[in-house]
C-alpha cells in the first residue's frame, strides 16, 4: 500500500466536516467548544481566571477615563456583594436563571450542538407557566400544586421550543445557531402578544398578566432569595453525574468528539442532538417561570432581560462543566449586583457591566486559542 | 519527465519513472490504486515537486514546481474532483480562471467567450445556470473548456470517465481524439482497459514503477495490460492461509438487491466460516456498499439480513446485538473517538445505562486490551495517542470480542505497517475459522488472494464473479479493469464499451 492510499481516505457517503471550505460558523464554534473543554489546569482554571482579571483591568481603565478611581469602584462592588445584608441573596437570585440556562447550554455545547435559543425558551416557558397558573378556576388549588403545575408547564413549553430547532435540524438540515436565534425573536413576540392580549389582566391599565401571587415561590430557607436557587444548586451535581456516569452523558460527549463514530457504533447522533435541545430548552423554560414566580408579581412586557444570552457566556467561562457554570454564574451575578450599588454611588454608566462581561468572553476565547497553540507547539 | 522519484515519508510513490507526452497523441496512464498515477500528474502540473529526476516542457527544464508558471507553458490538469465554483455560471467560472483586466466583463462578453469556445471545440455546456446544476458530464466539459481557454497544449485528464455514463465517456474520448488531432498532447489517467484502447500510447504504473513504459497500445492485449497493472508476483505482506474451505457452510450474511448510489441491485450470500473478498478499484461502489451493509446509511432498496434477521439502518446497537461486527474503512471517522480513552472506545455499542465508575471501567477494559495486544500506556490513554496498528487492534477488540456471527471488514489493513497488517489479517482469519462469516472489502489483490475463500470483483457498482481458489490473477485483474463488464454488455446486446 502506498502513501497516496493512506493520505486520501476513500470517498465517503457521509461528507467529512473537514472537507468544507470556507469554514462554516459551526466549525469555528466547534473549535471554541473544544478548547473550552481542553484538559489541564491551564484551560480549566487559568484561562477564565486571567481573562476575568484582564477584563476587570480594561474596565478599570474605562472607569478611570470617566474620572473615577477604579479601585474604589471595585471595592464598592465587593462591599455590595459581601457586606450588604442582601448582597448575597440578590446575587443568588440573579445567578439562578444564569445557572439553570447555562447548564443546559453546557450540555448542548459538549455535544457540539450550538443552540443560542435560551432567551426564547425562557420567555416561552414564562408565558406558558403564567398562562396555566393565572387561568380561570385554578386559583382555588393549593399553592404547592400550582407551583408544580406552573413549573411543569414552563419546562414542557421550553422543551418543545428547543426541540423544534432539533426537528428542523434533523429533518431539514437547518443550522441550529440560526433557527434557535430566530425562535428567540418569535418567543419574544409571543410574550408581547400574550401580555397585551392572550393572558392580559383585563383589570389592569398596563400590558401584563394577572398577578401570579397564588403560585409565588417560597423563599430560600428564610433568605432574601427564592427557592429557585435550590433548583440551580441541585441541578449542578445531577448534571455532573449525568456527564460522568450516565449513558446519555457519554453519548453527549461522544457526539461532540466524533458524531460519525457514535452514529456507526452506538446511537443515532441526530437523536442526541434532539435530546440535548429538549433538555436545554426545558431548563431555560424552568428558569423563565422561576424568575416570574420568584421575583416578579406579574409577567410583563419587560420580562426579556437577557439571561438567555448572558448564560452563553456563563457556559463558556464555566468550561461547559456544571460546577464551572455555577461558579461563573455566581461571579457574573455578583458583578451585576455589586455594580448596581457602586453605579449609584459613583454615577457611572450602567453599560459598564455588559462591557466588562463582553471583554471577559473575548479574553476567554482569545486565551483558549493561545493555550491551544502553546500546547501544540510543545 | 526523466527518472522522476517522489516519496512520502517511507512510502515510495514514484521510483525513477520516465514519461513522455507527444503532440498529436493520446497517452494512457494506467494503474491500480496508489500506483502513483496522480502523483506523477501532479508533479507535471506543478502541484507537487519530485525528489529526484527532471521535468521538461517543450524543451524547457522546470526548476520550480509551481502551478502558475507551468500553466503558462501550456500544461493544464483537469483533476478528478471538480474545481469549479458551484454557485457561478459557466461564463463566470471562465472569467474567474482567466480575468481580462481588473473589471469584470459584461455578461454578454463573457457569454460570447463561452459560446466561441463551445463552437470551436464542440464541447457543449449550458451557460447561465450555476455550475452546481450542470450535469456531471457538463461540469467536466466545462473544466476542459477552462483549460482550453488558457490555450493548454498539454492536457492532463485525471480519471476523466470515472464519474461519467458510458455514452458520455465515449463522447469524451472522441473529443480527446479531436483535440489530439489539433496537435495537442493529451494524457488520460485511467484504470479501465476499454479506454486505453482508444489511446495511442500507454504507460502502466505499478507501485511507483513502470510496468509498461511508453508502448504503442496496439502492441498489447487486454490480458497483458491487466497483468502489468496488478502484477504477477504474489509478494503480499500477509501470510496466506494454508487451508481453504471447499464448501461454504449455511448462509449467514445475506445481501439482497441492495442499491445505494453507485451500487445497483447487489446480491451476495456469505456462509458461516467463509471469507469473501470484494476486489476492485476504489470508487466502484465500495463506500456505498460499506455504508449500506453497516447500516450507516439506509439503502435505497434491498435488504441485508443476518441469520434470517433483517438489519435496520441507523441502529448500531441492534446491529451489534444481531451479531454483525463492523470494521470501518476509515477508523478515525467511523470507528474510534480520538479524544476519549480506550475503555470508552471499547464500550461503544454496549454502554450500560448507568456506567461503572472510571477505575472499574478501566479495570474491565484491561483483559480485552491484553488479549488483542493493544500496546498502550493503559486503558486511561487517549485513543488519539495510538499508532495506526494499535488503533485498528482496538477496533478489532471491540468488534470481535463478543464472537459475532458475521464481520464486515472494510480495508482492514489500510495504512498499517506489514507486521500490524499481518496481525489484523490473522485475527480475521481466526474469526472465520471459528465460524464467522467475513466480508472483506479490500484494495490490494494480493491480500485478498491470501485470505479469501471466494473473490467477487466490484466494478461500477456490480459484482462479477465468483472467482474460486486456485485464483486466476489475470482473470480477476481483467474484471477489475472492466473487461467482464464490457463482455456482459456485449453479450446482452447492449452498447459496447468505448472502442
Amino acid at each position: 500500500m502506498t502513501d497516496s492510499d493512506t493520505r486520501q481516505p476513500a470517498p465517503s457517503v457521509t461528507p467529512s466536516p473537514k472537507s468544507t471550505w470556507p469554514p462554516k460558523l459551526d466549525g469555528w464554534l466547534d473549535a471554541v467548544a473544544r478548547r473550552a473543554t481542553a484538559e489541564g489546569i491551564l484551560s480549566s482554571i487559568l484561562v477564565p481566571l486571567v481573562s476575568a482579571l484582564a477584563a476587570l483591568v480594561v474596565g478599570g481603565v474605562l472607569i478611570a477615563i470617566d474620572g473615577v478611581n477604579p479601585l474604589s469602584v471595585y471595592g464598592a462592588i465587593l462591599q455590595g456583594v459581601f457586606t450588604k445584608s442582601r448582597g448575597f441573596s440578590y446575587t443568588a437570585t440573579v445567578a439562578t436563571p444564569l445557572v439553570l440556562i447555562g447548564v443546559g447550554y453546557a450540555l448542548a455545547y459538549r455535544a457540539r450542538v450550538f443552540t443560542i435559543g435560551g432567551e426564547g425558551q425562557y420567555l416561552v416557558g414564562a408565558v406558558a407557566g403564567t398562562a396555566v397558573v393565572t387561568a380561570g378556576g385554578v386559583g382555588d388549588l393549593p399553592r404547592v400544586v400550582l407551583i408544580v403545575v406552573g413549573l411543569g408547564a414552563a419546562i414542557v413549553a421550553g422543551a418543545l421550543w428547543g426541540g423544534l430547532a432539533g426537528v428542523l435540524a434533523n429533518r431539514f438540515g437547518a443550522s441550529i445557531v440560526i433557527s434557535t436565534l430566530m425562535l428567540s425573536f418569535i418567543g419574544d413576540s409571543l410574550l408581547q402578544w400574550a401580555v397585551r392580549d392572550g393572558i392580559r389582566d383585563p383589570d389592569s391599565y398596563n400590558a401584563n398578566s394577572r398577578p401570579i401571587s397564588a403560585a409565588a415561590l417560597p423563599s430560600f430557607f428564610g433568605q432574601k432569595t427564592h427557592l429557585g436557587f435550590l433548583f440551580a444548586l441541585v441541578l449542578v451535581p445531577i448534571a455532573w453525574w449525568l456527564i460522568r456516569r450516565h449513558r446519555w452523558g457519554f453519548r453527549i460527549d461522544a457526539r461532540g468528539h466524533n458524531p460519525g463514530t457514535l452514529n456507526a457504533n452506538e446511537f443515532s447522533s441526530a437523536r442526541v442532538t434532539l435530546s440535548v435541545l429538549v433538555v436545554a430548552g426545558g431548563l431555560a423554560g424552568l428558569a423563565g417561570m422561576v424568575e416570574t414566580t420568584g421575583v416578579n408579581v406579574r409577567l410583563g412586557q419587560e420580562a426579556s432581560v437577557g439571561y438567555g444570552w448572558d448564560a452563553i457566556i456563563v457556559a463558556l467561562i464555566g468550561r461547559l462543566h456544571p460546577l464551572g457554570v455555577l461558579v461563573a454564574g455566581l461571579g457574573m451575578a455578583g458583578l451585576t449586583i455589586g455594580f448596581e450599588s457602586a453605579q449609584r454611588q459613583f454615577e457611572l454608566p450602567s453599560s459598564l457591566v455588559s462591557l466588562i462581561t463582553a471583554f471577559v468572553i473575548i479574553f476567554v476565547v482569545w486565551g483558549d486559542a493561545i493555550a491551544a497553540r502553546w500546547k501544540e507547539s510543545r | 519527465m526523466r527518472s522522476v522519484s517522489r516519496r512520502f515519508g517511507e512510502t515510495v510513490a514514484l521510483d525513477g519513472v520516465d514519461f513522455e507526452a507527444r503532440p498529436g497523441e493520446i497517452h494512457a496512464l494506467l494503474g491500480a490504486n496508489g500506483a502513483g498515477k496522480t502523483t506523477l500528474m501532479r508533479i507535471l502540473a506543478g502541484l507537487d515537486s519530485p525528489d529526484a529526476g527532471t521535468v521538461e516542457v517543450f524543451g524547457q527544464r522546470i526548476e520550480h514546481f509551481e502551478p502558475g508558471p507551468i500553466r503558462a507553458l501550456g500544461v493544464a490538469l483537469v483533476q478528478q474532483h471538480f474545481t469549479l465554483v458551484p454557485t457561478l455560471t459557466a461564463s463566470e467560472n471562465l472569467v474567474l480562471a482567466r480575468p481580462e483586466g481588473a473589471l469584470l466583463p459584461p455578461g454578454r462578453t463573457a457569454g460570447a467567450r463561452v459560446r466561441r469556445l463551445v463552437e470551436q471545440f464542440g464541447l457543449e455546456v449550458r451557460d447561465g445556470v450555476p455550475a452546481s446544476q450542470l450535469s456531471v458530464g457538463e461540469r467536466q466539459r466545462l473544466e476542459i473548456l477552462r483549460a482550453l481557454d488558457a490555450d493548454a497544449k498539454i492536457l492532463l485528464l485525471d480519471e476523466p470517465t470515472a464519474v461519467l455514463t458510458d455514452v458520455e465517456a465515449e463522447r469524451l474520448l472522441g473529443v480527446a481524439r479531436a483535440l489530439a488531432d489539433q496537435g495537442r498532447a493529451l494524457v488520460v489517467i485511467t484504470h479501465r482497459l476499454a479506454e486505453v484502447e482508444a489511446c495511442d500510447r500507454v504507460t502502466v504504473l505499478r507501485e511507483g514503477i513502470e510496468a509498461i513504459s511508453d508502448g504503442a497500445v496496439g502492441g498489447y492485449t487486454r490480458a497483458d495490460l491487466a497483468s502489468a497493472m496488478i502484477g504477477t508476483d504474489t509478494s503480499g505482506t500477509i501470510t496466506a492461509r494454508t487451508t481453504r474451505r471447499t464448501e461454504a457452510g449455511p448462509v449467514c450474511l445475506r445481501v439482497r438487491d441492495v442499491s445505494l448510489g453507485r451500487v445497483s441491485s447487489l446480491s451476495l450470500d456469505i456462509g458461516e466460516g467463509e471469507i469473501v473478498g470484494i476486489a476492485g478499484v476504489d470508487g466502484n461502489g465500495q463506500s456505498e456498499l460499506e455504508a449500506a451493509l453497516s447500516g450507516r446509511s439506509a439503502a435505497e432498496s434491498g435488504e441485508v439480513s443476518i441469520s434470517g434477521e433483517s438489519i435496520a439502518a441507523g441502529d448500531p446497537r441492534s446491529r451489534r446485538a444481531q451479531g454483525l461486527a463492523y470494521i470501518p474503512s476509515d477508523r478515525y471517522s467511523w470507528g474510534l473517538i480520538g479524544p476519549m480513552d480506550l475503555s470508552d472506545n471499547l464500550e461503544l455499542g454496549r454502554v450500560l445505562p448507568i456506567r461503572p465508575n472510571r477505575p472499574a471501567r478501566h479495570k474491565a477494559a484491561r483483559p480485552s486490551l491484553d488479549h488483542w495486544d493493544v500496546r498502550t500506556a493503559g486503558p486511561h490513554a487517549k485513543t488519539s495517542s495510538l499508532s495506526g496498528g494499535n488503533a485498528q487492534k482496538l477496533v478489532l477488540a471491540r468488534e470481535l470480542d463478543e464472537h459475532p456471527s458475521a464481520v464486515l471488514a472494510c480495508y482492514p489493513t489500510r495504512g498499517l505497517d506489514p507486521e500490524a497488517a499481518d496481525t489484523v489479517a490473522t485475527r480475521l482469519v481466526a474469526a472465520a475459522e471459528a465460524g464467522c462469516a467475513v466480508l472483506w472489502i479490500g484494495a490490494e489483490l494480493d491480500e485478498l488472494l491470501a485470505v479469501s475463500d471466494r473473490i467477487e470483483v466490484l466494478y461500477d457498482g456490480t459484482l462479477f464473479g465468483p472467482y474460486l481458489p486456485p485464483f486466476d490473477r489475470a482473470a480477476i485483474g481483467l474484471a477489475m479493469a472492466g473487461d467482464a463488464a464490457d463482455r456482459a454488455r456485449t453479450a446482452t446486446g447492449g452498447e459496447p464499451g468505448p472502442p
